[in-house]
């Protein structure tokens, strides 16, 4: 006796297994670029890591250090258009252009290593928490509480500072503050995904615990994790430039935010090109990410992912 | 059903229990214990169906838990897999005490004491079926991975030998070929519980413990799952624990079954017997609120009161709170008094205090003597059941107390009743039938 | 005491509400879902009418049509109509039963247009005839929870969680019975006065910040609290009603400290509190366990009794409703295929569908594996063509059943929608006699 499933028209038996799951990934990512507004977030996304991957081919790397702005002396705060500086200079004689395009590739390394950190330890400290619990997650989570109790931005702040002003230092002081949010997503997941019967299942069917986590909890449990993690790559960003735009970072270094920081001053003068096309940079890139990452949200929360 | 010399016994379950701690205030401290499964026994033997009903509350669920080893008992022991002559030899020694027989036995047999091989011998054979469906498919998973998945952990077979072993499985619970490479979502719940029916039978074990396998299915669904699992069984032999809280699903499909109530076996017998004569007032209690099982002429009715809380389980007989047919000496206590006063405003306001001696010797004081008179002339009253007076030994009124003493009765435990039948009950048998 | 057993037959009770044609379609990614397609049928006056059916028949949707509480979206209200003859109070003698109003204590509310005589507006009856699915939202409401209520399946989630068991059930009062409030509490509701006016805004649970705050002072805190002592006093009837033992301690109580029995009867309070003319029950007994749903429609019968009321009793469990309901219809794939009389429905089932699932309930009489299993599943209700929705699990299907729909005839006492019965003039009917498998 053969059912009839409730299913799309059945395939031929010859379908294999990758082929459904590639198939499946396509219909989500489908899913998640119909949406125009994270469509839009995405093509921001990818024009500006474009650039930020050309940035040697696009604009003459600085010497000896291509992340320093180039000093063009005989050009002063010259406003767009002026030869040679599309969007004119800083006041002292930073190649705005230079500024954007190699930002975009000094936020592109920021975001990169502190999102890959971050989510790294708190992936790991939170699965350990909620799957193994008992004593290991209360000491867990009371490190994490610790952690939690300081506002990010005042904490990256104090680091940075003890530390010393140097971009470096920035990517640290984010990674040390921002590694708790991932711990608690993760943990609150974990516990939530064992209370299903398949965890149980494997465990009378005896698979190994590592297993078990690696199959059973782990792929359920990242989704939240992926959804903060393209809306920190935005937000990293932003939180980052704040610090070198109050001076964290090393001054005259070729990123967003401290070239606004040095660029505020000309405002008052009618110089606002120095400020506000990296300013504007910084809003593009959070901004992306984050119509991104409600795009993903939206598709993959449990509430409205379809049966 | 009479064992043969040659049967096996595939578990032989030995008083036991499965407590839960409650922690409470700042520092998380133990206050209390949730007795789930509170001294459970009996075996369960190769080839059979034995159901285990009881409504929510009374421990099957838990019970299926320990059996299937996902939790550790907190004391008894459950045993897999015996010879008649092994099991035998394990009442003997459990009678004796701690001893070498035993601690042999319990090293080859004992679930929560098992080795290396002697654990992957009972992992490998006994399998469990949940109950929700949805919940106990992995929905990253495709058909081949979840029904695959214990052939993989074991290492029995892989690549193409192994997908053609899943669609024979698949073939087996009626599903094929077609459906190796779909997404659980895609399926009905029928589907989905022949997909873990199809996983529960991969390594071909001996026993599978079924969890309410059918609760969340229409009926004409169910039917198709039920014959099923006959089909099965009688083709492959297998061993199945059947729990589930419908008598009409637990009287088609099992031989014998237990009847639970608030962690403990009440009632257990032959499928037939135990449903045209029960002896334990519970069984005949759920019998009679089933509106399949009575007769076409009858109304049907429930049962009054609530459930015990299980970490204060009554005295005596768990039952008797509830019980229509109580005698004295089952079990009333303090407790049963504190419960009716409850129902008495009047006098449960001005309730100070209760010193308890025992379970059945206490003083309850008051705030005024008219309260404490209250009381005392209400348990002699109409008002309190007339076994419950009877069983008082001594009530004294002092100017704000109230003492009362209970007779003292041990708790009630199941008895043979002749014909495998067991129960635990003072009556001999129910006054009036159903 | 037990359940009275199968009630004498009401079938020449005057119609309460009458369900006609009712179709509602759900958008969905598919395309347009046929949930309910073609609906029909009559609840009179003081009868339990039972509405069986599996998952996906429709019939949790036509029970929430009745009060419009299918979200549109995704609902689509196609057609059909749900016409509801509402009651008054007896005015011989004021609710207590006398022989004008057959000791009911209610006759039927007479039609606003015609004063009884008979028109177009009521169908000739001479009843107030109200259609459902159109009056406007305002006269929705005052007929919700006040002369039909609901009651549904988890009483878990129909509570509000956040208040306490008094706050619930006294809103059905604040809304429904305020003047009574008002009355009790020695106010006269008719007086325009200001303090009047206040105090029936707060018994109407109107009151604002500023009114709020006059109402503390002295000259009408008394007022304020003589109405929330009245609504206490009705609150402790309706919970005592439902036999919850000791109801001034269970009002201060939370729906998470109470049983779901509890809880249950909280809610048939809360349905039963207005004295309503129907009561629609979705599947109220299916999350408690059997001892307690016994004793819960125990309950349902006997306050059916005691306040006349029609009840419309939703289940997936026939034997269930078959001792609970007079009449019985059973639902499959969107549309009734049989309703009559509920013993005679079981014993002698006429639609090959209820007589499958009869035979799937696990009996004394079945041998293991062999219980009746309906084959395949239901079908997907997506944009159907016309043809019996179950002629792909039937066992006698003919020609006809895939090309038309049948529609509900009389055989002998009840109506079943089959060709079997009701041959077409054309083409190959089906017969009992024909199995097809």
């Amino acid at each position: 006796m053969s059912t009839t499933s409730a299913s799309p028209p059945i395939v031929g038996a010859h379908e294999s297994a990758i082929r459904v799951r590639l198939r499946r990934m396509g219909e989500t990512a489908g899913r998640v670029l119909s949406n125009p507004t994270t469509l839009g977030g995405l093509v921001i996304i990818l024009l500006m890591v474009g650039m930020a991957l050309l940035a040697p081919w696009l604009v003459e790397p600085n010497t000896p250090n291509a992340s320093q702005m180039p000093r063009d002396w005989g050009a002063i705060a010259v406003p767009p258009g002026s030869p040679g500086h599309p969007l004119g200079t800083t006041n002292t004689g930073g190649d705005v252009l230079y500024g954007v395009i190699w930002g975009a590739r000094t936020s592109l390394r920021l975001s990169l290593i502190v999102v890959s950190v971050t989510v790294a330890i708190g992936v790991a400290v939170g699965s350990l928490a909620g799957f193994r619990g008992g004593r290991i997650d209360e000491v867990l989570m009371r490190i994490v509480d610790v952690f939690l109790s300081i506002p990010e931005l005042i904490f990256a702040l104090a680091i940075a500072a003890v530390l010393g002003p140097s971009f470096r230092n920035i990517i640290l002081a984010l990674a040390i503050v921002f590694w708790v949010k991932y711990a608690r997503i993760m943990r609150a997941q974990v516990l939530h995904v064992k209370q299903n019967d398949y965890v149980d299942s494997s465990r009378v069917i005896g698979d190994s615990n590592w297993n078990i986590f690696r199959k059973d909890v782990l792929p359920n449990s990242i989704t939240p994790v992926v959804v903060q993690a393209t809306l920190d790559m935005g937000n990293i960003v932003l939180v980052g430039a704040t610090l070198s735009f109050i001076g964290l970072a090393e001054a005259g270094l070729a990123e967003w935010g401290v070239l606004v920081s040095e660029g505020q001053a000309g405002i008052s003068g009618g110089r606002w090109w120095a400020s506000t096309f990296p300013g504007l940079m910084v809003f593009l890139w959070a901004l992306a990410f984050n119509l991104l990452g409600d795009g993903i949200r939206d598709v993959l929360d449990p509430k409205t992912e379809t049966r | 059903m009479t064992a043969t010399t040659d049967q096996r016994t595939v578990l032989a379950v030995r008083d036991l229990k499965k407590h839960f701690p409650i922690k409470d205030g700042a520092l998380q401290r133990v206050v209390g214990q949730v007795r789930a499964v509170d001294g459970v026994s009996f075996d369960l033997q190769r080839g059979e169906t034995l159901g285990l009903v009881g409504e929510s509350g009374c421990g099957k669920t838990t019970l299926g838990r320990v059996l299937a080893g996902l939790e550790k008992p907190t004391s008894g022991g459950v045993y897999f897999d015996l010879s008649e002559s092994q099991r035998v030899e394990l009442d003997r020694a459990l009678r004796a005490g701690q001893g070498e027989d035993l601690a042999r036995l319990e090293a080859s047999h004992r679930v929560d004491r098992l080795d290396g091989t002697n654990w992957r011998r009972f992992r490998r054979n006994t399998q469990m079926v949940f109950q929700d469906s949805f919940s106990s498919l992995n929905p990253r998973h495709l058909v081949s991975d979840i029904v695959g998945r214990p052939l993989r952990v074991y290492k029995e077979a892989s690549g193409s030998a192994l997908t053609e072993r899943v669609v024979g499985l698949l073939e087996q619970v009626g599903l094929g070929r077609q459906h190796l490479y779909r997404y659980p979502h895609q399926f009905s719940g029928g589907q989905r519980q022949r997909i873990s029916i199809a996983r529960a039978l991969a390594l071909d074990p001996e026993l599978v413990i079924l969890d309410e396998p059918t609760s969340a299915l229409d009926v004409s669904v169910q039917a198709q799952i039920l014959n099923l699992l006959h089909e099965l069984q009688q083709s492959r032999g297998f061993t199945f624990l059947f729990i589930t809280h419908d008598l009409s699903v637990v009287r088609h499909m099992a031989d014998r079954i237990a009847v639970m109530y608030l962690g403990r076996i009440a009632e257990s017998g032959e499928t037939t017997e135990l449903f045209n004569e029960p002896i334990h007032p519970y069984t005949e209690a759920l019998l009679r609120a089933n509106p399949d099982l009575t007769a076409d002429d009858e109304g049907f009715r429930g049962l009054e009161g609530t459930v015990p809380d299980p970490a204060r389980p009554p005295q005596g007989c768990r039952f008797h709170t509830r019980c229509e047919y109580a005698t004295p000496d089952c079990g009333w206590e303090i407790d049963d008094v504190v419960l009716q006063l409850e129902d008495t405003p009047a006098l449960f306001d001005k309730l100070a205090g209760v010193e308890r001696r025992s379970p059945f010797d206490a003083d309850l004081e008051f705030s005024d003597s008219d309260a404490a008179a209250g009381l005392a002339t209400a348990l002699q009253s109409e008002d309190v059941p007339a076994s419950m007076r009877a069983a008082i030994e001594h009530v004294s009124v002092g100017a704000q107390k109230v003492s009362i003493k209970f007779r003292e009765v041990n708790e009630v435990l199941l008895t043979p009743r002749g014909n495998d039948r067991l129960a635990a009950c003072v009556l001999d048998a129910l006054p009036k039938r159903y | 005491m037990t359940a009275p057993a199968t009630n004498p037959p009401k079938t020449t009770a005057p119609v309460v509400a009458s369900v006609r044609d009712l179709r509602v379609h759900f958008k969905s990614k598919g395309g347009i879902v046929h949930a309910v397609d073609g609906v029909d049928f009559d609840v009179r006056d003081g009868e339990t009418l039972g509405l069986v059916g599996e998952t996906g028949c429709g019939k949790s949707v036509t029970a929430r049509s009745f009060l419009r509480l299918v979200p549109m979206p995704p609902g689509i209200p196609v057609s059909g109509s749900i016409i509801f003859r509402p009651r008054q109070r007896c005015s011989s003698c004021d609710g207590a039963g006398c022989p004008t109003c057959a000791g009911t204590g209610r006759v039927v509310s007479p039609c606003p247009v015609c004063a009884g005589s008979g028109c177009d507006t009521c169908e000739q009856s001479g009843a107030e005839t109200i259609d459902l699915l159109t009056i406007p939202e305002r006269e929705l409401r005052s007929i919700r929870g006040n002369r039909i209520a609901m009651i549904f399946q988890d009483p878990g989630k129909a509570l509000n969680p956040a208040l306490s068991i008094r706050k619930q059930v006294a809103e059905v009062f604040y809304a429904h019975r305020s003047d009574e409030l008002l009355v009790s509490a020695g106010i006269d509701p008719g007086s325009g006065s200001m303090p009047t006016t206040l105090l029936r805004r707060r018994a109407t649970q109107q009151s604002r910040t500023l009114e709020s705050v006059l109402l503390s002072l002295p000259p009408l805190r008394s007022g304020r609290t003589a109405i929330s002592e009245a609504a206490d006093d009705r609150v402790a009837t309706a919970l005592a009603e439902t036999q919850i033992p000791n109801p001034r301690a269970v009002m201060d109580r939370y729906p998470h400290e109470l049983s779901g029995g509890m809880k249950q009867r909280v809610m048939i309070a809360m349905a039963l509190a207005c004295d309503p003319d129907l009561l629609i029950a979705d599947e109220p007994t299916t999350a408690l366990d059997v001892t307690v749903q016994a004793r819960i429609i125990e309950l349902i019968k006997e306050l059916q009794q005691r306040h006349k009321t029609a009840v419309v009793y939703i289940s997936h469990d026939l034997s269930l409703v078959r001792k609970v309901a007079d009449r019985t219809a059973v639902m499959y794939a969107g549309r009734i295929v049989e309703v009559g009389d509920s013993e005679q429905i079981f014993h002698e089932p006429e639609h090959p569908y209820t007589r499958g699932l009869i035979d799937a309930i696990p009996g004394a009489h079945h041998e293991r594996g062999r219980l009746a299993a309906i084959e395949g599943t239901v079908p997907e209700l997506i944009d159907p063509e016309p043809s019996c929705r179950f002629a792909g699990r039937c066992d006698y299907a003919a020609s006809v059943c895939w090309t038309h729909d049948p529609t509900l005839g009389p055989v002998r006492d009840r109506e079943v929608a089959c060709f079997i019965h009701h041959p077409p003039e054309h083409g190959e009917a089906p017969s009992f006699d024909r199995t097809v498998r």
